[in-house]
């Protein structure tokens, strides 16, 4: 008989029986600090990639021995277990070092953002003040270049402020006591996305985040070979626990560098894959077109993407359009369809709800759905690729083992496949609630529910995220998707693609929302063409969507303003245009 | 690199030199400072570490030169 199951890929580029052998790892240890605790001391963790001719690597035993010195150092500072230690330190192994080291002290650690050339001083201090002030941390620990002039608006409190020390240096074999770190204590906290000023701590326990990371690597079928590049900062969830923490448990080698040397040097990644054949990133979906339109293409010929087996959209929402032109571009370096998938994630989940290319599917669903019937009804009504006036969705994928969603309309009423609403979730590594906030708890988690504040629909067992809540636009009684009018705004020629916003704006004449589009021309001379310019969007944007466009500002490169994941910030840009254009601004 | 900058700053007319300050009169935006790191390694041949550089590094043309021969390594 034939044995169909043999040697099939269950996961881009994994057999089944290879699947199969992957570790548990909730029931193997109790905390994270056991996993690290547990592998074989000279397999290489990290290497920090500076660039081309500096880099740094240290192994599993190196950086156990840089995170104990660290343990010591805090705990002659009077760190104790359940304490909070906040670290302000730019991207790098002294900062991955000093997290486990207070993890291994039975401490919470807790990455905030470091400063750096392009956040405006006075928004990374507003930040800054008000997360250290909600963590009541018992030490501040701070870069030995931290900025001094920033420094008086770490808010303190009781805290002790510490500069770095270089890791290694002393203490080194000092015996630390058990701690008393159980499944349940707090491992870490860490910070949802969003503008600095409002992140939201969520603090995750040792059987937490290994419940998860279970989950996580069966479904990525992750074992011991893998290796996984990252420029994804270590403050968001993202780069901590697919790039940090899973790394650390699963005992694999991640190479990364930082987040600003890759936005000044795109192509960095692309040598960083070469050189050190990695199989896995997680990248934010304006990554899969960054990269091919940033790098000199007389070089794509000197680079090997083959050992890549899951580059992983992590943003939402997933465009398919990215994803094919990164394998457009990069398909003649080896790079295989099946690597491009995508997932829905979120720090109130530990990390992913979602992974596609799970189960035996390839990768994300992409379908076509009736427009009109999208945006009155909120229903997806599937309708055959590209048919006129339809609109196309691409899935994060299938849930995770014991994660669980629903679909919930305004009115509080599950819905059922196929509808549009809020997103909730549930799962066995669902955060209890934000940290010291139980007013921001109350409102985001309703009857064991997490209302994730994010909408989508769920078809055919997979999840597809279509906007956040907030960015609704409600035009006539009509929902519109704010993303919808940027895609089409951004895929004129004139406009710089990703840097096209869409609003609402109430229109006392006729008691409804009016839609404004902001978007920046790809060259300052192209204003002088506005009115064509401006002519073609609005024709392009009814002819699409069947709704005009009240007001179009167009403005020159840079104008629009960008939140910490670099993504267009819809709220800060909304204040900007209103203020430079106070006639818009009518009370409601 | 004066050229680059009145370039990026899109003030008709507005007339700079080494020493004008440029972020905290807001004369330039943050995300410009990408553009213009990038500018200052062709012009340098130095390879700037953007970590090591902070918004008060790049407050005038002097200030930029001053900090790209501080953190800047030479390229191969």
């Amino acid at each position: 008989m034939l044995d169909c199951t043999r040697g099939r890929k269950t996961f881009a580029g994994r057999t089944r029986k290879e699947a199969e052998a992957k570790l548990p790892v909730t029931t193997k240890y109790r905390t994270l600090v056991d996993a690290l605790l547990s592998a074989a001391a000279d397999k290489p963790f990290v290497t920090a990639w500076i660039d081309e001719d500096e880099q740094e690597t240290a192994t599993f035993g190196a950086f156990r021995r840089m995170a104990q010195t660290q343990a010591v150092l805090l705990k002659d500072n009077g760190v104790a277990p359940g304490d909070r230690v906040v670290l302000i330190m730019p991207q790098g192994i002294p900062l991955m070092a000093t997290f486990v080291g207070a993890m291994l002290l039975g401490a919470v650690p807790a990455i905030l953002a470091y400063p750096n050339f392009k956040v405006e001083p006075s928004k990374y201090r507003f930040g800054l003040a008000g997360v250290t002030a909600n963590l009541h941390a018992k030490v501040v620990v701070i870069d030995s270049d931290f900025p001094d002039d920033l420094l008086g608006h770490v808010s303190l409190g009781d805290a002790r402020l510490l500069r770095a020390a270089e890791a290694g240096v002393s203490g080194g074999g000092a015996d630390l006591a058990e701690p008393g770190n159980g499944p349940e204590s707090l491992a870490f906290i860490q910070h949802s996305a969003g503008t600095t000023g409002l992140q939201k701590g969520v603090a995750l326990t040792h059987a937490a985040v290994l419940r998860h990371l279970e989950h996580l690597s069966a479904v990525l079928s992750i074992d011991e070979r893998d290796i996984v590049y990252s420029w994804l900062p270590l403050y968001h969830d993202m780069g901590l626990i697919a790039c940090f923490i899973l790394p650390m448990v699963c005992h694999l080698h991640v190479v990364m560098q930082s987040p600003l040397d890759w936005v000044m040097h795109p192509d960095t990644m692309l040598q960083i894959f070469t050189d050190y054949k990695c199989s896995m990133a997680w990248l934010p979906n304006f990554t899969f077109q960054f990269v091919p339109r940033r790098t000199p293409k007389e070089r794509w010929p000197n680079y090997d993407l083959s050992s890549a087996r899951a580059l992983i959209n992590c943003s939402e929402p997933v465009r398919a359009s990215s994803m094919n032109e990164f394998h457009t571009a990069f398909a003649p370096c080896g790079l295989s369809r099946s690597a491009l998938q995508a997932s829905y994630a979120m720090a109130e989940n530990v990390f992913a709800v979602t992974q596609s290319g799970i189960r035996g599917k390839l990768g994300p669903e992409v379908i076509w759905a009736d427009g009109q019937r999208f945006r009155a009804e909120h229903f997806i009504a599937p309708v055959p690729e590209g048919s006129p006036g339809s609109v196309s969705f691409t899935s994060s994928g299938e849930l995770l083992p014991d994660n669980r969603v629903q679909i919930v309309s305004d009115s509080g009423e599950v819905l059922k496949s196929g509808y549009v609403g809020e997103i909730a979730i549930q799962s066995d590594s669902l955060f209890q609630g934000y940290y010291n906030r139980p007013d921001l708890t109350e409102k985001a988690i309703r009857d064991g529910w997490y209302y994730t504040g994010d909408l989508g629909f769920y078809l055919d067992d997979e999840l597809y995220v279509v906007g956040r809540k907030k960015d609704l636009l409600i035009i006539g009684g009509e929902n519109i998707y704010p993303q919808d009018i940027e895609e089409i705004v951004s895929s004129h020629a004139a406009i710089h693609d990703g840097r096209a916003i869409a609003l609402g704006v109430f229109s006392p004449d006729l008691g409804t929302e009016d839609i404004v589009v902001v978007a920046e021309v790809e060259k300052e001379e192209l204003l002088q063409q506005a009115d064509e310019i401006e002519r073609e969007i609005r024709s392009n944007v009814v002819a699409s969507m069947g709704v005009a466009v009240r007001s179009i500002f167009l403005k020159p490169p840079k104008w629009i303003v960008k939140s910490t994941a670099g993504k267009a910030a819809r709220s800060t840009t909304r204040e900007k245009l209103l203020k430079e254009h106070p006639e818009l601004a009518v009370e409601t | 690199m004066i050229d680059q900058v009145v370039k990026l700053i899109r003030k008709p007319g507005l007339q700079i030199d080494e020493n004008t300050s440029l972020v905290s009169s807001g004369l330039i935006d943050s995300m410009a400072l990408v553009d213009l790191l990038i500018k200052l390694e062709d012009i340098t041949h130095l390879r700037i570490p953007a970590g090591k550089v902070q918004p008060k590094d790049m407050n005038t043309v002097a200030l930029m030169f001053a900090t790209a021969q501080r953190v800047g390594k030479p390229r191969k």
